[in-house]
């Protein structure tokens, strides 16, 4: 099934989708040194976001964000591409800086399609979602 | 994108890698908003210290001084860490004086500071700035009417590089205008201090999504701007809202009508007693009552607030490390007044520094085994980037029940009986 959407960040990843119904920053949700999210008491708290293909709804929080995602990709630990909702500028200039494929306005409801635990290629530059499989 | 001649040499190369890299950057982030093109800055303000170095040398390689002005985000001290006996002081000293060096040699404004406004440097409504530091970017825009976008850190120094910012988002006139308005129907806000705007803010900035404008209505007119600034700064921390109108009181807003352009909103948000004690119960993240640490100045404090926090430590001994996050300007003044030095005997502290994402006492790569592993303060932001930036515990409570908690070393705060 292929799902149609906005390039942020152009190039191609796939992997393994993990899915929260919420905003992220990469400023404070996530650890540059593990790739985990560390929020207290957050739906993902200790789970990993490295090379999966993360899926939420919009960007948030501090302008730190871009600085937070280049510290983590020199670790690697980024997620190997981003869809969500609608991107914002912060989001937008992080995952461009870090070269992270992310799209964002996806046609469909990618809440419902996408469940974590999926496999999901990203081609960014295309604009395409594909959902390959569980 | 529409790029002018003089832009398509900038990104050609031909003044140098930095802006060939800069102008590579600004323009793939308007494409991606479709901007029409980019605009010249007023100024720029950028962090050398939030600046990742290698990025910091890509972006600045063969860029001479720039002919607007650029300004900075609070800065690292680590000679003053390795004072106060951080063990970890020695491994920032370096970095930062080389980004500091370079930062002069481009003729930049060593403001070290997250409220410029504080120092005079006050952009006039309509002004476009590009800006890091979410907390500068709401305040500009809602508090005096600047034209500010959304940008982050690194986007920020892309923008003084090429002195031009992608024209989209809030620097459209059109994008202004309050989508969500948020009612305080029955709040009586007449005995409330800044920890309780800090509140409001943190929860009207997790209601709205992404970063639609907001119009908070309910509160009076004129509002005091020390609650006008907590209310707004606090927003983007839970959130992403960029432009925070105050009806009545901040210059986009002299109406609910005004601010909302004579649209009717998409969606009215109402704030009662329970979501107000919910925020602040999410807040407070601890289990035991020790407090270690007591951070003040985020954003950078103002010269009344360090003069309560001196009348509150008069003659007084802390039992824990506190911090005041002050501009250098603001310091010296507070040090004219005699109030510096009731802090600093009291055994507090003052640095030009980020006090919530780079606070030196609780962050465990400055302080090492000296780290504090909880910490207490009046400010929203600080509540959240101390809990999940240093991982420590965090009470959040009034200016009063901190400066107590630093004498006391326990936490005593009591979530607040809304009227």
């Amino acid at each position: 099934m292929e799902i149609k959407a906005h390039m942020v960040s152009a190039g191609k990843a796939e992997g393994e989708a993990i899915v929260y119904n919420g905003p992220f920053s990469f400023l404070g949700d996530l650890d540059p040194a593990t790739g985990k999210v560390r929020v207290p008491r957050h739906q993902l708290e200790g789970k990993s976001l490295v090379n999966k293909v993360f899926v939420f709804s919009r960007g948030k929080g501090s302008s730190g964000g871009d600085f937070a995602a280049w510290a983590a990709k020199k670790n690697g630990n980024t997620p190997a591409a981003m869809i969500c909702l609608e991107s914002e500028p912060v989001l937008s200039g992080a995952v461009i800086v870090t070269k992270i494929p992310t799209v964002d306005r996806p046609e469909k409801d990618v809440f419902d399609l996408i469940k974590t635990g999926d496999y999901i290629k990203v081609d960014a530059t295309r604009g395409v979602i594909e959902v390959v499989g569980k | 994108m529409l790029l002018t001649d003089e832009e398509k040499k900038m990104r050609a190369g031909e003044y140098g890698p930095g802006i060939k890299r800069a102008m590579d950057l600004l323009i793939k982030l308007g494409d991606s908003f479709d901007a029409e093109k980019l605009v010249p800055i007023t100024y720029g303000h950028i962090s050398y210290d939030f600046t990742n170095e290698d990025f910091w040398d890509l972006m600045t390689e063969g860029v001479p001084k720039t002919a607007h002005r650029v300004t900075t985000h609070p800065s690292y001290s680590p000679e003053l860490w390795k004072k106060w006996g951080l063990p970890l002081a020695d491994n920032w000293a370096d970095e930062h004086e080389r980004k500091l060096k370079r930062f002069l040699e481009l003729g930049w404004l060593r403001t070290e500071t997250c409220a410029e406004y504080l120092l005079g440097i006050i952009p006039g409504k309509g002004d476009i700035v590009s800006m890091g530091g979410s907390c500068m970017q709401v305040a500009n825009n809602s508090l005096f009417g600047a034209r500010v976008d959304r940008m982050g850190i690194l986007v920020s120094l892309a923008a003084a590089v090429c002195g031009r910012t992608p024209l989209m988002g809030l620097l459209l006139p059109e994008n202004r205008y309050a989508s969500h308005v948020v009612e305080l129907g029955g709040l009586n806000v007449s005995e409330w201090t800044i920890a309780h705007y800090h509140c409001l803010g943190y929860y009207i900035g997790d209601q709205i999504p992404g970063f639609k404008p907001v119009a908070v209505n309910g509160l009076p007119p004129n509002l005091p701007f020390d609650y006008a600034r907590a209310l707004v700064i606090s927003m983007p921390t839970s959130g992403s809202v960029t432009l925070g109108h105050i009806v009545g009181t901040t210059p986009e807003a002299p109406t609910l009508e005004t601010a909302l352009g004579g649209k009717k909103p998409e969606h009215v948000i109402r704030v009662g007693k329970r979501e107000m004690t919910q925020t602040w119960e999410r807040l407070n993240v601890w289990d035991d009552d020790i407090v270690e640490h007591v951070s003040f100045g985020c954003p950078h404090s103002t010269i009344d607030e360090i003069g309560r926090i001196a009348a509150l430590l008069e003659g007084k001994t802390i039992k824990t490390s506190l911090l005041i996050g002050a501009s250098a300007p603001v310091e010296a003044l507070a040090r004219r007044q005699g109030w510096a030095d009731i802090i600093e005997n009291a055994g507090g502290h003052f640095l030009p520094v980020c006090s919530s994402i780079s606070n030196p006492f609780t962050r465990r790569d400055v302080a090492g085994e000296k780290q504090a592993k909880s910490a207490a303060t009046d400010s929203a932001r600080s509540a959240h980037y101390l809990a999940t930036v240093s991982g420590v515990k965090v009470f959040f409570g009034t200016e009063e029940e901190c400066v107590n908690a630093a004498i006391t070393g326990r936490w005593k705060g009591e979530i607040p009986k809304w009227k």
